[in-house]
């Protein structure tokens, strides 16, 4: 009994231990004097600000397509609605190489809106263009299971009680899809911070220019430079790890904003 | 001028049919599941499309948004937000009457008293008993101030005690503000106890239409035999 017990862990150990394992490779991989030489290195500093920004740009621009786009989908009905899913789900499945061709050709000077490519192509904007292809798929896809399990009839009542379809959704169906959108723009901000394919595709790999986390650590690498990809790959780790941290830290119930009376719980 | 007037409403549920509902007047529905209960109370709140026509006094409603009628709706499963507290649960109805935020807590604050559910005001739907939530669904029903109330099922989930103490409390506050009310429920008891006059609906079409049952006095508003 004590031994299928055993069993039963092994597999969690394992794919714990091998996480573990690759981080620890990883993080003690250098002499702590040359990884901090290299955490303060101008190109790791610039990688980091790039990513930050363009990372941030690009959940902007996905909130701002994929949050209405997940309502739509989540309240109505429509004629090829399951096609037009399917589509939406297409950029988590597919290589980001392959987004990334698909995305140069479409910008491209014998694509069908070069004026746009001139400025995107191969230039921090088209960082921005990849990271926001990918992440709007996220952002879409958790915002749509959000909204959609949440009762119309909360809206419906709402409307009865004097508030305006827009307000309805704004102060009852956001607030109460909040941690779930919440969990959906840090999801899409992660998978933004470390996208690399479609990146490397339609903003290409220049050292100070189009560099950001990812890309820095593959040049580095490439240029025998692995301090500077170590601290690169470190960062972009912590970063992933605060963001998973602070989804994980969301469950915490908030004031009324109607009100700002103090947690009822804490108060009864 | 009628409280409530219905022409001819109807849609692929409920066969056209008419009502009509003097001012102050408490109808109830009563029918079987399915027979169009609910569907006729969320025509009447502008929830679904529909034929005929419905007028609330001379004012017509067909057409007009369920943000834009001055109604009070309690739907069935009462849907109070679970982000807002009970008074955040009242406060949200009075942002766009262009009351002042002084004005929107006293209006909150007394309504809450009115329903007997002030001493919860800052707990959360979820921390409340089941009376309590159907005595807060009924505050946010009427902080508005609404000329018709329409009630769907409102207490049937609760235990006899507490359902007879809530339609003493209910008849007695909607009889106190003359609000005309229609009310759906498949309890001939609760609609005798809420209402002047009952109507019966089954299988979409509207059949009969009797005052309320002698059993009940016409002060109490209590059932002798209850």
């Amino acid at each position: 009994m004590r031994a299928l017990s055993l069993l039963a862990w092994a597999p969690l150990a394992l794919i714990v231990a091998t996480i573990l394992g690759a981080l620890a490779a990883l993080a003690l991989h250098l002499p702590l004097a040359t990884l901090t030489a290299a955490l303060a290195d101008p190109e790791t500093h610039f990688a980091l600000a790039l990513s930050l920004r363009t990372s941030l740009a690009a959940l902007l621009i996905a909130l701002a397509l994929g949050v209405p786009s997940a309502y739509l989908l989540a309240r109505r009905r429509f004629p090829g609605k399951a096609v037009v899913e399917t589509i939406l789900d297409l950029p988590m499945v597919t290589p980001p190489l392959v987004a990334g061709i698909g995305l140069l050709f479409l910008l491209g000077r014998d694509g069908p809106i070069p004026a746009l490519g001139r400025e995107m192509l191969f230039a921090p904007a088209g960082v921005v263009l990849a990271q926001a292809y990918v992440a709007t798929s996220v952002v879409t896809r958790s915002a749509r299971a959000a909204f959609g399990a949440i009762d119309p009839g909360f809206a419906a009542n709402a409307g009865t009680l004097g508030l305006p379809p827009f307000w309805a959704f704004l102060l009852v169906e956001v607030p109460m899809a909040g941690r779930a959108l919440l969990s959906a723009a840090i999801l899409g901000w992660a998978r933004a911070l470390g996208e690399f394919g479609a990146t490397l595709m339609v903003a290409g790999a220049t050292r100070f220019h189009t560099e950001t986390l990812p890309m820095a650590i593959f040049l580095n690498i490439a240029s025998g430079r692995t301090d500077v990809a170590i601290a690169c790959a470190l960062v972009l780790l912590g970063l992933a790890f605060a963001l998973l941290l602070a989804i994980r830290l969301l469950a915490g119930e908030r004031a009324d904003p109607m009100t700002e009376a103090p947690d009822a719980r804490l108060a009864a | 001028m009628p409280g409530l007037r219905l022409e001819s409403v109807g849609n692929a549920v409920l066969a056209p049919l008419d009502l009509t509902l003097a001012p102050g007047e408490a109808v109830a529905v009563l029918g079987p599941s399915g027979a169009g209960k609910s569907t006729l109370l969320r025509i009447v709140a502008g929830l679904l499309p529909h034929r005929g026509r419905v007028f609330l006094g001379n004012e017509p409603m067909t057409g007009r948004a369920p943000h834009r009628r001055p109604i009070g709706y309690m739907s069935q499963d009462l849907h109070l937000f679970p982000h807002l507290s009970v008074a955040g649960n009242l406060h949200l109805p009075l942002l766009f009457t262009g009351l002042s935020r002084a004005e929107r807590t006293a209006r909150v604050a007394q309504t809450l008293k009115t329903c007997a559910i002030a001493h919860r005001a800052t707990r959360r739907p979820a921390h409340l008993s089941g009376g309590e939530r159907q005595r807060a669904a009924l505050a946010r029903a009427l902080v508005r101030g609404p000329r018709l109330l329409l009630l769907d099922e409102p207490f049937s989930s609760l235990d006899p005690t507490t359902r007879r103490t809530l339609w003493r409390e209910f008849d007695t506050l909607r009889r106190a503000a003359g609000m005309t009310a229609l009310i759906v429920t498949h309890d001939p008891e609760e609609a005798a106890a809420l209402a002047d006059r009952t109507v019966t609906l089954r299988a979409g079409e509207l059949h009969e239409e009797r005052t309320t049952p002698p059993c009940f006095s016409s002060t109490t508003r209590r059932c002798a035999a209850c």
